[in-house]
């Protein structure tokens, strides 16, 4: 298993945290919540957002349990989704071999995002503090220690293995 | 692999065919949600190229694009069971031989939407070199989440694999399909909706081979 990159976003449409790893050889390598991402960032967005609509019109049972994405595959590579009842997305893009991807964003959700993130009086619990960054306009970042740092030695095992 | 539903996605993003094989759908989408939904899926398959990570643009990726062929999906003689008349020869329209094909094929969607796995169906889309669409609308459930035993996960890579496969397979006998009942037909125009009953016909048999 191989992970290519993550990111998060918000109930506002922005991406709050991104990393990408370039050289899976070395885990340290590449980005984090880089400006050059942005674009991809809004593409992977509006990918994921798109095809949330086509499966809830494709739903096919009635007992209104929402019809959630698990993968999305491409030729190149593979998208995971975790999304939480609060808006938040936890996208994960990996390569092709199977491993239960869901737990490890739902690990990530619950012991890293929320102990470190939602627990923390000194993060802001909704980046985007004023009306004008709340149409996908927002370009605030997690930037917590704790959260980048446990989330990074979480990760490390996994990116080229 | 039970077949929902089939949709023909035409080069500019236009359904030029869907048809529902189970109820599930039939009473809550009207063709007008099947248009909208096949136009999401034309657009989601050219952003998918866009966001190719940096990582595979670095090194090149050895992604194996070859399908191997598996016999005889969607097939009369598939099943034996309905193996009734196996001595009359099937008649596949201008192919020969008991199948269309019987070698593997090599992929032409290489960067596109390929599979959308959610908790109720899965999602199979098979692209051609002319850039007509085939989906496949699957109920069968795939999960591709393996355990974490590293036994468990081979078997399973093996399974979320050949269903795929499966689907490519048979995706692309509906394109052999396609290939003879709808662009031998003069009085087909092209990019518009396929209105053809012996394609109709023969979809319906496949679909109802492969159940």
């Amino acid at each position: 298993m191989t992970i290519y990159s993550f990111w998060i976003f918000d109930r506002h449409c922005n991406c709050i945290y991104d990393r990408e790893w370039t050289l899976l050889a070395n885990p340290k390598s590449g980005t984090t919540n880089s400006k050059q991402n942005d674009d991809v960032s809004k593409l992977l967005y509006g990918i994921i957002f798109s095809l949330r609509s086509v499966t809830g019109k494709l739903s096919t049972d009635d007992t209104g349990r929402t019809n959630e994405i698990s993968s999305i595959s491409t030729g190149k590579f593979r998208i995971h989704t975790y999304c939480t009842a609060t808006g938040l997305w936890f996208v994960l893009l990996t390569d092709f071999k199977p491993f239960n991807y869901n737990k490890v964003l739902q690990h990530i959700y619950s012991d890293i995002f929320v102990k470190y993130i939602t627990n923390n009086y000194l993060s802001p619990y909704d980046f985007s503090e004023n009306e004008n960054e709340k149409r996908g306009q927002g370009t605030r970042k997690i930037t917590n220690r704790h959260f980048m740092n446990n989330l990074e030695s979480f990760l490390e095992p996994m990116i080229s293995s | 692999m039970a077949i929902e539903s089939i949709l023909i996605i035409n080069k500019s993003g236009g359904l030029i065919y869907q048809r529902n094989f189970s109820e599930s759908f039939a009473s809550k989408l009207n063709s007008n949600d099947f248009l909208i939904i096949a136009s999401t899926i034309h657009s989601v398959f050219a952003i998918t190229s866009q966001i190719t990570p940096k990582a595979l643009q670095i090194t090149q990726n050895n992604v194996d694009y070859v399908i191997p062929y598996i016999p005889m999906v969607g097939m009369e003689n598939s099943n034996p069971q309905q193996n009734r008349n196996s001595n009359v020869p099937v008649k596949l329209g201008s192919y020969k031989g008991p199948d269309f094909f019987k070698e593997p094929f090599i992929s032409w969607n290489k960067s596109g939407l390929r599979q959308l796995s959610t908790d109720q169906f899965t999602m199979y889309i098979y692209q051609t070199m002319t850039g007509l669409k085939f989906v496949a609308l699957s109920s069968n459930v795939l999960s591709n989440n393996a355990g974490t035993t590293m036994t468990g996960s081979i078997d399973r890579t093996k399974a979320v694999n050949i269903a795929s496969q499966v689907a490519d397979n048979f995706l692309r006998k509906i394109y052999c399909l396609y290939g003879d009942y709808v662009m031998k037909d003069p009085f087909y125009s092209m990019e518009m909706p396929i209105k053809s009953e012996l394609f109709d016909k023969a979809v319906k048999r496949m679909v109802n081979n492969l159940l």
